[in-house]
């Protein structure tokens, strides 16, 4: 298989996989009125399957000889370090959700529109991040961004996730009207939309007021999808209100995929990168301090994850912002690692919490949602899941030997290595906050393992072996890349260099 | 570059000002949609203008097109959101939504 024809497939085959996966469960409610969405369960498993495949023979390609560009008329992709890591990511992550879905929404309405919607995410994201061209970039993004839009409010008649769809819906869709100024001002200043030839023509144009608007608008309008802190309002909303799966989606690669659309479009029209380093550390710092006092005062499980996803956007941002201040990869490699690991953490962490839900609550037809208290003692009745949740929660808090430690440990040596006072005390002030973040992870946790029974418990449903396998593999993962780190190195270290080459180093 | 048509220019401010405005007063959701798409109207016409200072009409023209078609199917979306509210809230008023908090 040639390079084009791989990522050529890699996004044919979600995209054309979700009209038939709509049709196929359509016709089959037709035609059977029970077991409608079977088809549409088994066909979304074997799409991403399927898309695995070209994605080998991509990475393959990318290891032996480069970045590979795929050109379809004036439409220009290019699987990059960065693409390639965020690709396999999403669709990984993207393979255990729907594996998990195919019982968490079983006996919902609508089935098949899910995961069709859920195919359309997954190659919005993986389109977004082979983007070379400022408006495909944007194309792409709403792509994104639409199908994100359904799936939140995808229990239509929760009044609360409908609340949270509108307030997403609002502040996406503003962000994404900035953006489109943002474009405007850079074509019309430079005349070119290739991201490579913006930033030649910006870095020969020097300083002027123009681009620098542009910047701003595009940081503000990329800004509300990768939840930078004043922006990040409809995130807690929406992460607990979708069904579980799609908060594992959002959480562990939708704000990525949002942070790497906004280093791209930001790296191509900034003129200085000290000053953009310094203020994407700076939004680091803000993340990881509101997130983490947030997460501290929730009671509901799903919202203290949404807002701990807050704070670890705040490790990534310390990373990159520390590599693109000094223009060297180590901490853009650790905050690409961290990237996979939150992904891994994140991900089982709403997966376990989402089948706890499931098995507690929704099995008993109650869409409430599932407080800390009501999982007093779930070690008990659910040795397994419990178990799977305790290792994602302490991976997260940074708990060695699990992968979150190591990520978190490698942006911190990037931090002291750049030698800068800031990015030295940045470390240090991240690490406390770690700690902190232990204050709302090691409770839960406690309460599971050492606490009574609740009635809720007691009453719960079984937990399905197809809601654990995934959990499996992912916490496997977990501890994997705790133990053995530079088993992703060689994703990690060409994300670094392309991250350098979009700010010119 | 070539100097920029004031008068188109201020036409995108005005308008991104109607529509920003609208957004940040108004508490009822199919208002809110309205203040949307004028925004995004802004966005088209910048796009346009865009396309005319560079001397690359055809461009700036085919990317307001594809806006419109994105544009287009997150109103209907919101619309469709709309519906939904009013028949489970039984009201649009954007301050009767206040469920999610903290």
């Amino acid at each position: 298989m040639t390079a084009q024809t791989a990522l050529t497939l890699l996004l044919a085959i979600p995209l054309g996989a979700a009209p038939v996966i709509y049709l196929a469960g359509r016709i089959a409610l037709k035609t059977r009125v029970k077991s409608g969405g079977a088809s549409a369960r088994i066909l979304a498993v074997l799409a991403l399957l399927a898309a695995m495949v070209p994605l080998y023979y991509a990475a393959m390609h990318f290891t032996s000889t480069g970045p590979l560009t795929l050109d379809i008329n004036r439409i220009s992709l290019q699987m990059d370090g960065i693409s390639l890591l965020v690709a396999l990511t999403a669709l990984i992550l993207g393979l255990c959700v729907t594996f998990f879905s195919t019982k968490y929404m079983q006996n919902d309405e609508g089935e098949e529109k899910f995961f069709a919607l859920l195919m359309i995410m997954i190659v919005g994201i993986i389109g977004l991040v082979c983007a070379t061209d400022l408006f495909n970039l944007w194309v792409w993004f709403e792509v994104m961004a639409v199908s994100s839009y359904l799936l939140v409010a995808f229990y239509r008649s929760q009044p609360d996730a409908l609340e949270a769809g509108v307030k997403y819906l609002v502040q996406s869709a503003t962000g994404s009207v900035f953006i489109l100024l943002g474009i405007a001002l850079t074509f019309a200043q430079t005349g070119v939309l290739n991201l490579h030839e913006i930033r030649l023509a910006v870095s020969a144009g020097g300083n002027s007021p123009i681009i620098l608007s542009a910047s701003v608008l595009m940081l503000i309008g990329f800004g509300v999808k990768a939840a930078l802190v004043p922006l990040h309002t409809w995130l807690p909303d929406a992460h607990s209100q979708a069904p579980s799966g799609i908060s594992a989606m959002l959480s562990g690669i939708v704000i990525e995929a949002g942070l790497v659309a906004l280093l791209r479009s930001t790296g191509a029209v900034i003129v200085s990168h000290t000053t953009w380093g310094y203020l994407i550390m700076a939004f680091g710092a803000l993340n990881l301090l509101v997130g983490n006092l947030m997460a501290l005062r929730q009671t509901q499980v799903k919202r203290m994850l949404a807002y701990s996803s807050v704070s670890q956007m705040g490790y990534i941002l310390v990373g990159i912002g520390v590599a693109v201040y000094t223009l060297q990869p180590e901490g853009a490699a650790g905050g690409f690692f961290h990237v996979i690991t939150h992904s891994l953490m994140k991900g089982a962490a709403f997966l376990a919490a989402g089948a706890l839900l499931y098995a507690l609550r929704m099995a008993h037809h109650n869409h409430e949602p599932l407080t800390v208290s009501d999982l007093d003692g779930a070690s008990q009745r659910y040795p397994v899941t419990a178990f799977f949740l305790a290792v994602a929660l302490l991976a997260l808090g940074g708990l060695p030997p699990l992968a979150g430690f190591m990520s978190k440990w490698q942006i911190f040596v990037a931090g002291f290595q750049s030698g800068n006072s800031l990015a030295i005390a940045l470390v240090i002030f991240a690490a406390i906050n770690s700690v902190l973040s232990l204050g709302y992870y090691a409770p839960l946790v406690n309460r599971m393992y050492r606490h009574e029974p609740s009635d809720l418990v007691k009453e719960g449903k079984p937990i399905s072996w197809v809601m654990v396998l995934p959990l499996v593999i992912m916490t496997v993962a977990i501890v994997a890349l705790g133990i053995w780190p530079p088993l992703v190195r060689w994703l990690t270290t060409p994300a670094a260099m392309s991250l350098l080459a979009i700010f010119g180093g | 570059m070539t100097t920029i048509p004031y008068i188109d220019m201020l036409t995108v401010m005005i308008v991104f000002g109607i529509g920003l405005y609208t957004l940040l007063i108004t508490r009822n959701l199919i208002k809110v949609v309205i203040a949307l798409q004028i925004l995004v109207k802004a966005g088209m016409i910048a796009l346009v203008l865009a396309g005319r200072i560079n001397g690359q009409v055809m461009t700036g023209q085919s990317i307001a097109l594809t806006v419109i078609v994105a544009d287009t199917i997150v109103a209907v979306i919101a619309l469709a959101l709309a519906v939904q509210v009013k028949k489970h809230h039984g009201t649009v008023d954007l301050d009767k939504l206040r469920n999610l908090k903290g």
